[in-house]
């Protein structure tokens, strides 16, 4: 008989029942899926990414499915601060899950606004700071791709809040591990590998694009060896958790995240296909370990080969 | 051709439903979220005809009984050549003791619905709906309902809807030819049934009136008793010319729309309409919790704000 693995871990000063949460806009703002699946089951929720004024998002057509994947061209629409702070927020206390909040800014002002609105605000257990929308002309992945800069704004976000602070980066970079190590200098707690991969898909009938802009995200099954790779890569650059995204599908997905050395998993487009996918990643993930006779989350984590992961500390913290 | 295929003016005796009812310009209120995600079982799957496909799936019992013009989200097991689930019209909701059979007329056109159409008698599909908002069949006047293509099948099932309440349609099917009325046999048999009357239109002339189902409404509509109301669903160009014309003869007039989706569910963002001007300043203005889950001014969602929307709340030019 084997019992069930403890899968607790540590974000900075958040604690996780498990290390699965549902990936910023790919799961509202928490309350959609809500009948069907119980987020306090969950590691965490990740909001949608709100921005300090509204955004209407990209003209359509915003979807194309391609081989194993999804582009899209969402553009973060989102309500804006105050209707999140007025609309939203309540209705994700009322759900007494863990929440991480996303926040989008085109310049490290704005992020600064948002943090000072929201950091102190009660049912936040943390922020991520979407360093990386590939489908906004201002800063997007490409504005936030230098360390430095990431450097300098996390340095000015960190004294705003207490909560667990996180920076998404982007894929598309030439060293993601610096931009990382950037991040952790600057004070984040942790850094989440990664966002969707820059994509395009043409319409041969019309020879045009099959977005609305010429190009979208990628996300999906089709960018899992992608993003492992980048996850296990920034792992062994920093010593904070790194929380892996991209194309985590089930359980088994989610431990190869783990065995690279993620801390946590976040769950995207999966949700879409399966609205239950993310509690279905926890209860697979706990029926694995345990098949395997392992009963701390911890004591899979970075069980990779030590050759391939050579920087001693690598996501070794708890 | 039959005298019922012809364009024939109704002599009135129309019974229109005494429900109470929100002013037609009025949107429906949101759906409540009840939509689950169920494992289904092929009953019957057989050609329809016209390239087009019927598909029975049965449900376990305790799935919510969709409405007319609500979708569902039709996802294959795997191995499957798609990854998303495919957005299908409900076009039939039959109880049975074991729990209700949802019916679709659909069309193989890409690798999704190709692997649909490929599923056997006891294949199993997962079926997530309840979805959208349906047609708001409670609306008053005589209804007309507006078919184009496959558009058909979600509207007899509002036919059928509205016979219930002891209200007749008239009903109009156009297509390209004689040989694109998908499943007229089954149309005008339910149709006949219900006293429904059917209206016939082709562009080549080949069956009913010559022309357009516009032109079929221009000359069925001055012989109708008002109010009407118009329901319909088809190719987009076709419903932006019925939009226009509703709003041009002041009828109450719901369109049922189409949009590549991923989740279906509203949390993605993936299926925007572009919204009328007044809507759009209406909705800028608003203060309080917005009848939209994202309260976006610029882009109704086609899954949760719609599929079915009023005339007025669409962007005709944009979308024509
Ligand atoms: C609310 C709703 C209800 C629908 N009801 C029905 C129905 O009752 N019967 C039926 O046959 N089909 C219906 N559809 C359309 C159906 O979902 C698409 O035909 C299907 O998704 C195509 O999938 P595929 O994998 O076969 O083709 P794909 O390979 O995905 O696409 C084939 C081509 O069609 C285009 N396309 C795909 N989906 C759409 C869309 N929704 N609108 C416009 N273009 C699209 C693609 O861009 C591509 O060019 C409905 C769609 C929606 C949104
Ligand atoms: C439709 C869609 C919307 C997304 N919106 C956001 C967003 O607002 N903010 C963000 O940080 N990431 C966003 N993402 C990226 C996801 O959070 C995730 O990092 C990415 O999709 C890779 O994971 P997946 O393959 O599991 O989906 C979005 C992804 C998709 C598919
Ligand atoms: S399909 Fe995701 S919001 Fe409509």
């Amino acid at each position: 008989m084997s019992r069930t693995p403890d899968l607790a871990v540590r974000i900075g000063p958040l604690r996780l029942k498990n290390p699965v949460l549902t990936a910023s806009g790919t799961f509202g703002y928490g309350d959609e899926y809500a009948h069907v699946l119980d987020p306090k089951g969950l590691g965490a929720v990740i909001t949608k990414t709100v921005t300090l004024k509204p955004r209407a998002g990209n003209p359509p057509a915003r979807i194309a499915e391609t081989a194993g994947g999804m582009l899209n061209s969402i553009g973060l629409e989102n309500v804006g601060l105050e209707r999140f702070r007025r609309e939203k927020l309540p209705k994700l206390r009322a759900l007494s899950a863990t929440v991480v909040a996303s926040l989008g800014g085109e310049t490290p002002r704005e992020l600064a606004r948002l943090l000072e609105a929201l950091g102190g605000e009660p049912g936040i257990g943390g922020f991520e700071i979407n360093f990386s929308c590939p489908n906004v002309a201002r800063g997007g992945a490409i504005y936030w791709a230098h360390a430095r800069r990431l450097e300098r704004t996390l340095a000015m976000l960190r004294p705003l809040t207490r909560a667990a602070l996180i920076a998404k980066l982007s894929p598309d970079v030439t060293a993601i591990a610096e931009l990382a190590r950037g991040c952790e200098q600057g004070g984040a707690d942790a850094v989440t590998a990664v966002n969707t991969f820059v994509g395009m898909a043409v319409d041969i009938g019309g020879g045009r694009s099959r977005l609305g802009r010429a190009t979208g995200g990628l996300s999906g099954p089709a960018i899992k060896p992608l993003a492992l790779a980048r996850c296990h890569e920034v792992v062994r650059a920093v010593s904070i958790p790194v929380l892996g995204s991209g194309g985590i599908m089930n359980g088994r997905d989610a431990l190869e995240f783990i065995a690279v050395g993620a801390t946590a998993v976040q769950v995207g487009t999966a949700s879409f296909i399966r609205p239950r996918a993310a509690a279905q990643v926890v209860e697979e993930m706990a029926r694995l370990l345990a098949e395997r006779g392992i009963r701390r989350i911890e004591a899979w984590r970075g069980c990779l080969e030590p050759a391939a992961s050579p920087a001693p500390a690598a996501g070794r913290r708890a | 051709m039959s005298r019922r295929e012809r364009a024939r003016p109704a002599r009135g005796g129309y019974r229109p439903a005494r429900i109470p009812v929100a002013t037609a310009a009025a949107p429906p209120a949101l759906a409540k979220t009840a939509w689950r995600q169920a494992e289904a079982r092929v009953t019957l799957h057989r050609d329809a005809g016209a390239g087009h496909r019927w598909l029975e799936l049965a449900m376990p019992r305790a799935f919510p009984l969709p409405g007319a013009g609500q979708f569902v989200q039709l996802l294959l097991e795997a191995p499957a050549p798609v990854l998303l689930p495919r957005p299908m019209s409900v076009a039939l909701v039959r109880r049975a003791a074991a729990g209700p059979v949802l019916g679709f007329l659909y069309a193989p056109v890409g690798d999704g619905t190709r692997a649909l159409a490929a599923l056997d008698v006891d294949d199993r599909v997962l079926v997530l709906g309840p979805l959208g908002r349906g047609f708001p069949l409670e609306v008053e006047g005589v209804p007309v309902l507006i078919a184009g293509g496959r558009g058909v099948a979600p509207l007899l099932f509002a036919a059928e809807t509205l016979e219930r309440q002891g209200r007749r349609c008239e009903f109009l099917f156009g297509a390209r030819d004689a040989a694109h009325l998908v499943a007229l046999a089954e149309t005008r048999r339910r149709l006949d049934r219900m006293g429904g009357r059917l209206h016939l239109a082709t562009d080549d002339g080949s069956r009913g009136v010559h022309g357009t189902v516009l032109e079929l409404l221009d000359r069925i509509a001055p012989h109708l008793p008002a109010p009407r109301v118009i329901h319909a669903c088809g190719p987009h160009p076709m419903l932006a010319a019925i939009a226009r014309w509703g709003l041009r003869h002041s009828v109450p007039t719901f369109l049922a729309m189409e949009s590549i989706m991923a989740c279906g569910t509203g949390v993605c963002r993936g299926c925007p309409l572009p919204r009328s001007e007044s809507e759009r300043r209406r909705l800028s203005r608003a203060r309080a919790p917005l009848p939209s889950l994202y309260g976006n001014p610029e882009f109704a969602m086609c899954c949760t704000d719609g599929p079915v929307f009023a005339a007025h709340a669409l962007d005709w030019e944009r979308l024509g």
